[in-house]
């Protein structure tokens, strides 16, 4: 027993073509008692940018409050929104800051840049080492399983709708051999001109 | 011929098995990430079955030697063994191997010239008559349903959706519970088989309400 | 005192609100026999060598955790000067936020100087910072750049102490890139025999050490140039895929559906008429 795998729970985000997809499962579990099935880890952090972490469940909540605080604060401060890039250095910032006791979190961000549109992924680790890639990150206890089927699913320049059925093959797949995650899936695709989010049917047991 | 509805479930990395017993009746159902299909109830003979939850490989060799010795009675005596002797059997058998690490949690059902009975057995050699087991990681949710909806006057047709609805509730609490129901039912003429289903279409329709 | 609210502004500097906290924790789960998780590390091979004009440094661009490639093109020469670059080794987050860290102190050291950043002060400012902490900031590095005084190249370690030598490798892979250098340095080398030592030294490190993989960057350092190759060379080729597995629309059933427009304010808006008669 791991903390990280205390609550249970699966992220992950895919990059298509002008567009971006986060998703993750809606399990919070204390161990193999399943407490609520519908527990979202992926929040929305602006118009075109989405934050989602797996692990532990407190640790979810809370630091996406700071987040919100901090994200609030520079948005005044700037009058503007805040890029992808500049949102991940945040992330980062927070969780360095606990080097020495961090939480317990694995988060993921996506989002498009909010002036050129630019598709942006990337993954941090728990104290917030940034890694950014061109085409999917995962996190939480069925990373493994989500790798797997995100190396098939996933291609350069996905359509939106082609890259919504990825992602959610990707997700139900590796949701349903993990006994940790599931109950309900969410995900999120974000275009230029809309979010669309959709809530997929998964196995409930 | 309702007496009893005996319900079982265990399960620890990998079984779910729950029994049923309405006039007898066995439910026993399954999951595990590894497999999605792995048959929880052992048909030991006609009027025999075991369930399993625990070390899969101690339940299926255990309850294999069980249905050897079972047919030796029959021949040797020229009529079938009792229940009670061949739950016996096995937790004397499981006894021999106390604290070696077997991993067994079973419910034995059957018909015999008592009526229906139904024995719960376990690696410890513990052995109980009862008319109502859970065995497994979700016994204790398949136990509230089981506890707040029986009565002693069911018909088959509520035993038999009582012992789904036990399953199936107890896979969607229990992370290691999940996969399909195999409903049995035990009779005087010996066992059939009544539905498999899967959990996940049953939650769905429960949710819908019926 | 840990606060109670989120709404906190950063006070700079580390933070040990939740130490009691996951202290008590791991306490907890050593009962059960577990741990508490770690951060990531690198299984890495980096290397740098001094040749006649400058420096080449070099690293491979696999990060793994545990058992896990995370990432199979990470970047791990990280940018401290204009003229000085650094490899890191280690706890993944300490390379990236040490070598942020210091490059950022560094552009200031040079401002308030107004002279161009020397590698020995980087160097020094790391190696300060690395044996404040003990060893507890697990970063190795390969830290290389050209100043005033010409080429330099050192290796820091986790707990601050320093080499300044003509060829380092550290990593998991560095002892396999280290017999190629052993086997094949020379000083004064041209820039192509130099950058081919590099690659087949990283290149060692990817084939033997399971830690390390992917592909070679390297980055060459000179008085007037900096050429920062990434990839210099793809040592693990994809095969092509000829088919694919993309499912049709509608595989996975919706069971609700909100669709959130997002209305843009247009700043300016030009249109060009063009002469088409």
């Amino acid at each position: 027993m791991s903390i990280m795998s205390y609550n249970g729970g699966a992220v992950l985000a895919m990059r298509g073509k002008n567009c971006v997809a986060i998703g993750g499962d809606l399990r919070f579990g204390v161990q193999a008692q399943m407490v609520s099935s519908s527990f979202e880890k992926v929040f929305s952090m602006g118009d075109h940018l989405y934050i989602g972490m797996a692990g532990l469940a407190s640790d979810v909540q809370t630091v996406h409050e700071r987040l919100k605080f901090r994200l609030n604060l520079y948005e005044l401060r700037e009058g503007r929104s805040i890029k992808p890039n500049t949102f991940m250095s945040m992330v980062s910032n927070l969780l360095y800051e606990r080097r020495f006791g961090p939480y317990y979190i694995d988060p993921v961000i996506a989002g498009l840049d909010p002036i050129t549109f630019k598709p942006f992924i990337c993954s941090l680790d728990l104290i917030g080492c940034p890694m950014v890639t061109e085409d999917f990150v995962v996190s939480g206890t069925c990373a493994e399983q989500m790798f797997g089927m995100c190396e098939t699913l996933w291609e350069p320049d996905l359509e939106p709708e082609e890259l919504f059925e990825a992602i959610s093959q990707a997700l139900l797949s590796a949701v349903n051999r993990d006994a940790l995650s599931g109950s309900g899936a969410v995900i999120h695709l974000i275009e230029k001109d809309k979010v669309t989010t959709r809530v997929l049917k998964t196995r409930l047991d | 011929r309702l007496a009893i509805l005996p319900s079982i479930i265990r399960g620890d990395w990998q079984s779910h098995t729950q029994c049923t017993n309405p006039g007898s009746i066995q439910t026993p159902l399954h999951h595990s990430s590894s497999s999605q299909t792995v048959k929880k109830v052992i048909e030991i003979n006609p009027y025999l079955l075991g369930t399993m939850a625990g070390g899969a490989a101690d339940c299926m060799y255990w309850e294999r030697v069980l249905s050897k010795h079972c047919r030796i009675y029959e021949l040797r005596n020229k009529e079938r063994i009792s229940v009670a002797a061949a739950s016996k059997l096995l937790a004397n058998m499981v006894y021999q191997y106390k604290g070696m690490g077997l991993s067994m949690g079973t419910m034995i059902c059957g018909w015999d010239k008592r009526g229906p009975g139904l024995y719960y057995v376990n690696e410890e050699g513990t052995r109980l008559s009862g008319g109502m087991f859970a065995v497994g990681s979700g016994s204790t949710y398949a136990y509230g349903v089981l506890d707040s909806n029986h009565r002693p006057d069911m018909t088959p047709e509520e035993a038999y959706d009582l012992g789904r609805r036990a399953i199936c509730h107890a896979t969607h609490r229990d992370a290691y519970s999940g996969g399909v129901v195999n409903l049995y039912h035990m009779q005087q003429s010996g066992w059939i088989k009544v539905s498999q289903n899967d959990v996940s279409e049953l939650q769905y329709k429960f949710r819908e309400g019926n | 005192m840990a606060s109670v609210s989120a709404f906190e502004l950063p006070r700079g500097g580390f933070c040990f609100d939740n130490c009691r906290r996951n202290g008590m924790l791991g306490a907890e789960l050593a009962k059960h026999g577990a741990k508490l998780p770690k951060a990531r590390k690198t299984g890495t091979t980096i290397a740098g060598l001094i040749f006649k004009d400058g420096v080449v440094l070099g690293a491979d661009t696999r990060a793994t955790e545990d058992t896990i490639v995370a990432d199979k093109n990470c970047q791990k020469i990280h940018f401290i000067a204009p003229n000085i670059y650094c490899c890191g080794a280690g706890t993944a987050a300490d390379t990236e936020i040490t070598t942020q860290m210091i490059s950022s102190n560094l552009e200031l050291h040079s401002l308030s100087t107004g002279r161009k950043a020397r590698v020995a002060t980087a160097c020094c400012m790391l190696k300060q910072m690395l044996f404040r902490y003990q060893g507890h900031i697990g970063a190795s590095l390969v830290l290389g750049g050209v100043d005033i005084s010409g080429p330099s190249l050192y290796s820091i370690h986790p707990h601050g102490s320093t080499d300044k030598l003509p060829f380092v490798t550290l990593g998991s892979g560095s002892l396999a890139a280290m017999a190629v250098f052993e086997d094949r340095y020379k000083i004064n080398m041209e820039e192509e025999e130099a950058k081919a030592l590099v690659r087949d030294a990283i290149a060692s490190g990817i084939f033997n050490d399971l830690g390390s993989g992917s592909n070679i960057d390297i980055c060459v350092i000179t008085r007037d140039k900096i050429d920062y190759l990434r990839p210099y060379e793809e040592a693990n080729k994809k095969g092509d895929r000829k088919g694919n597995y993309r499912n049709k629309a509608g595989t996975a059933t919706i069971l609700s559906e909100k669709i959130k427009p997002i209305s843009f304010d247009i700043l300016e808006e030009t249109v060009q008429t063009m002469d088409t008669s």
